[in-house]
């Protein structure tokens, strides 16, 4: 026997997004319940939905095929159906009957909202990080951003590049900063669907601040200045052509570089 | 490291999302080794971050855009890791308290095997784990590892 309640608690956020729990066993004679309450989501307007299922005891193969047939229904609507905060036991099961393949199942509907936020709102997530002014830490900051980028869904290229932004910042501002276990540098990774955003501030070293705002004056041609200044400027100027925007701002007693790389994938 | 041990910290902070857990705990055992901490202390420290973080994403993130801030400090001789989320419901901070004082669970409760394991390995690879839950709930597991790899280093040397 089941029981379900509607609970469309995102009207505040999205009249789009209903959240209906769901508890007991669905079996057969569920089939006929879950089509109404796809009919009365659906005339409702809210066709994305998150099925919150922490209550379900039982999941027969004949329930799971009307839930597919109700997220048929959503889908062609414009909208989806997703599973959340099912047991391990009734998720083992589920992903036995290839259900993984067709829902997305996330561990509880907070999760999900969140998903729906990023996917369909333009959320952006944001990490903070700051870490020692020393060179040996570089390798895994970049790493960690990669991971989260691709983490993202960003391709494994994206991912990459994202990378080689981050290691030529981070690299500058440890190597034009003031070094030390005692000084950090600071940053902010800003991510969404389609681009992400990396702030990274230090605190500057008067002797080799001079150099740097040189090479970023608003008529330097970086490529330029890279090719005949040999080994110094080519981060600089590879920043620039793996990102959308780029800006380098010398105020107060730090610099702070701002990234844009719209997503490329 | 430096020879006077004042340490260094690092602060990260990221959505509550088990997502996140991954690369977080791979960063924290790559900057270990960055460091000179063996391969295996790294590994068993990523274990501490991976059961920590996991249990404060499940339960200390009840709001959409809940985060969770993670600090270590690496001493010569040790590391402290800190795990700070906005704390989760009456029943998740009395059940928290007792699994990190080690006092007997009700098993009628609603506690899962896998966060009472996950703190008992946690407790097992380290020194001490203390928890302290502020007046506005911020909750903050502390957890000290000292460091037992500095024999295989001099010997290396």
């Amino acid at each position: 026997m089941v029981s379900a309640t509607i609970e469309n608690s995102r009207t505040e956020h999205s009249t789009a997004l209903t959240i209906v729990h769901i508890q007991g066993e669905l079996d057969s004679s569920c089939m006929e319940k879950i089509h109404a309450l796809c009919d009365e989501i659906l005339a409702k307007h809210a066709p994305f939905v998150i099925a919150e299922m922490g209550g379900v005891a039982l999941f027969s193969s004949s329930a799971l095929g009307g839930f597919m047939g109700s997220r048929k229904r959503l889908v062609e609507s414009g909208g989806d159906l997703v599973l959340a905060g099912l047991s391990l036991e009734i998720k083992s099961k589920l992903n036995l009957l290839g259900a993984n393949k067709i829902f997305r199942i996330y561990s509880d509907v907070r999760s999900a909202i969140n998903a729906y936020d990023w996917e369909y709102k333009g959320k952006a997530e944001t990490v903070n990080l700051s870490f020692p002014s020393e060179l040996k830490f570089v390798p895994p900051v970049r790493q960690l951003v990669s991971r989260i980028a691709q983490q993202k869904g960003y391709s494994n290229r994206d991912s990459f590049r994202i990378e080689t932004i981050v290691d030529e910042v981070c690299n500058n501002a440890v190597e034009h900063g003031m070094q030390g276990s005692d000084r950090n540098i600071d940053i902010t990774v800003k991510i969404d669907r389609q681009k992400i955003e990396i702030q990274v501030v230090n605190i500057s070293n008067p002797e080799k601040i001079r150099t740097l705002r040189e090479m970023v004056k608003p008529d330097t041609n970086l490529a330029e200045a890279a090719a005949t200044a040999g080994k110094r400027g080519r981060g600089l100027a590879l920043i620039k052509m793996l990102s959308n925007k780029m800006n380098i701002d010398f105020s107060g007693n730090g610099t702070s570089v701002h990234i844009t790389r719209f997503r490329g994938d | 490291m430096a020879a006077h041990d004042s340490g260094y910290s690092i602060d990260l902070s990221f959505p509550g999302d088990l997502g996140y857990i991954p690369p977080v705990r791979k960063f924290v055992s790559e900057m270990l080794q960055a460091n000179n901490f063996s391969p295996k202390f790294a590994y068993r420290s990523e274990i501490i971050v991976d059961e920590i973080c996991n249990n404060a994403v499940a339960f200390g993130c009840k709001a959409i855009d809940a985060t969770v801030a993670l600090q270590f400090k690496v001493h010569s001789d040790r590391i402290e890791l800190v795990v700070k989320d906005q704390g989760g419901s009456k029943e998740d901070r009395e059940r928290l308290k007792e699994l990190v004082g080690g006092k007997k669970v009700n098993q009628k409760g609603k506690e899962p095997k896998r966060t009472k394991l996950g703190l008992e390995i946690v407790k097992m690879l380290s020194e001490s784990i203390d928890l302290e839950i502020d007046d506005n709930n911020l909750t903050s597991v502390r957890v000290t590892r000292k460091r037992d790899d500095m024999e295989v280093v001099e010997n290396k040397e």
